[in-house]
């Protein structure tokens, strides 16, 4: 037995094969119509995975899938009939981890699955590296103004200024970037 | 919700605001404020405007000294309906002047509950007792003990808090009360939970000196940090004379070695203005339980048409 938690959003397309597959590979799942409930069911039923099959994904939904990515991102699949560029595009960017075309095949949902919750991963880890450089580089950008502040006011060094900003981290027992913006706050206050 | 912040802050004062005379000066109108999480208050206020002897700021301009309203309702308090559902249930005005001209109005309003201990003072000169003071006004909060002791006391000139307030002319800051050779009231704060005060001398009319005195026990400190700053003796530059926190703020400190020239940053404005003023955060989501400091209120301490000191609350 599968233990993924799938949720089906099905149109009214013919879903026989699709159904037939995941209850083969021994998935389990809930089945529903995309509606404007669609986050709110999602946020209730927390599936591991959400797979569409339908013509054509409207622009509420794309824009639901971006809302979700935000919020709480998970391994989307779609099936659709459309194939315009457009349409293809516009599901990347919300982050839907395979678009496949035209093509239920029982034999390959299994795998399109396991790939799908491994692109995702992987897309989630560069997600991660990329946040994860952005508040270094803001960290940076905050100390840089931080040590700033402090040659300014108190005719530091730059070594001293970093010296002091470590100093009173360690006796907060916090990052220097958080100590960057109780400096930069403090110097606010007397602006 | 804005109440359950407020209650985390446990400071003292809830609320500060400044209120400024309008383009025809005739009127005030809202300068700035301090509201935490009291964003409907803020609303309420913002818009509002005092005539003379209108409302609490306006009864202050016209009284040309602080005053204090210890009840809202049926009273002049122009906000009544919101200042209750903000469990806001006091206030007190200080005039700013400049000779016989109102620079603008300090407001610091606070709420009648359990959780704080403190009191805020008006002091008068006493008129059939030359060099000593009375209180003319007070809200005490839940200590009725000190206040009736407080009511009966004449604090001669250089003693007390008040006293030594109105003989330097200067801001006076004591940070454990109860072991001050100074305070003449040390056991009873003690007895009342009180460490801390501190008195400013405010309006100085011909015949009338007023002192202003904030106590505050250490679990409900009036602020995060109270500085005082006054010129050098050049005049020439602010200098940080005392700085003041229930826990030691080494960041303060690192900012209180600095000199302020006149006109430059926030204390240089206040000493080139005259005019009270509130920097920093207004944030409704701003956090009171981190330790930076995130906005000052700063207060001139004026004599002749000249600054003598700025008094820098800081939250």
């Amino acid at each position: 037995m599968n233990m993924l938690n799938v949720l089906l959003i099905e149109n009214d397309l013919d879903n026989t094969l699709l159904e037939n597959s995941l209850k083969d590979y021994g998935f389990k799942f809930l089945k529903s119509k995309y509606s404007p409930t669609f986050l709110a069911l999602t946020k209730e039923i927390t599936p591991d995975i959400i797979i569409f099959n339908l013509d054509t994904p409207s622009k509420k939904l794309l824009t639901d899938l971006q809302t979700l990515n935000q919020q709480s991102p998970i391994p989307v699949i779609m099936f659709a009939g459309d194939s315009n560029i457009d349409t293809i595009n516009q599901a990347i960017k919300a982050e839907v981890s395979a678009f496949i075309v035209d093509s239920v095949e029982h034999n390959r949902i299994n795998s399109i699955i396991n790939v799908a919750i491994a692109r995702f991963k992987h897309q989630q880890s560069l997600n991660n590296a990329l946040e994860e450089a952005r508040a270094k580089l803001e960290d940076r950008k905050q100390i840089d103004r931080a040590k700033a502040i402090l040659i300014k006011t108190q005719n530091f060094t730059e070594d001293d200024a970093y010296h002091t900003l470590r100093k009173l981290a360690m006796d907060r027992n916090i990052t220097l970037g958080e100590m960057a913006k109780n400096v930069i706050a403090m110097s606010e206050l007397f602006k | 919700m804005p109440q359950l912040s407020l209650k985390a802050m446990k400071t003292f004062i809830k609320v500060t605001e400044i209120w400024v005379p309008d383009k025809e000066r005739t009127q005030l109108e809202f300068g700035s404020g301090l509201y935490g999480g009291l964003i409907d208050f803020k609303a309420a206020s913002e818009q509002q405007l005092f005539a003379y002897n209108e409302g609490l700021p306006g009864k202050a301009w016209a009284a040309g000294h602080p005053i204090v309203l210890t009840k809202f309702e049926h009273s002049y308090f122009k906000r009544t309906a919101a200042a209750k559902k903000a469990g806001l249930t006091c206030g007190i005005a200080i005039p700013v002047f400049s000779g016989d001209f109102l620079m603008a109005v300090v407001v610091f309003l606070c709420g009648d509950d359990e959780d704080h201990a403190g009191a805020i003072e008006v002091w008068r000169n006493n008129p059939l007792s030359e060099n000593s003071l009375n209180v003319m006004d007070g809200y005490y909060g839940t200590l009725q003990h000190f206040e009736a002791i407080s009511r009966q006391i004449s604090m001669p000139k250089g003693q007390g808090l008040a006293g030594l307030a109105w003989e330097t002319g200067l801001p006076v800051l004591v940070n454990d009360i109860s072991k001050a050779d100074t305070f003449i009231r040390a056991s009873d704060a003690q007895q009342a939970g009180i460490s801390m005060g501190i008195g400013i001398p405010v309006s100085d009319n011909p015949g009338h000196s007023y002192i202003m005195t904030f106590l505050s026990a250490k679990a409900t400190p009036l602020a995060k940090r109270i500085q005082i700053w006054i010129p050098d003796q050049h005049g020439k530059q602010l200098i940080c004379q005392q700085g003041y926190s229930k826990n030691s703020n080494d960041l303060a400190e690192i900012f209180e070695t600095i000199t302020v020239n006149k006109g430059v940053g926030a204390l240089g404005r206040v000493w080139l203005t005259g005019m009270p003023v509130i920097t920093g955060n207004h944030e409704p989501d701003y956090n009171p339980e981190l330790d930076n400091l995130s906005s000052m209120l700063a207060i001139p301490v004026i004599k002749n048409g000249r600054l003598k000191a700025i008094v820098s609350f800081l939250f």
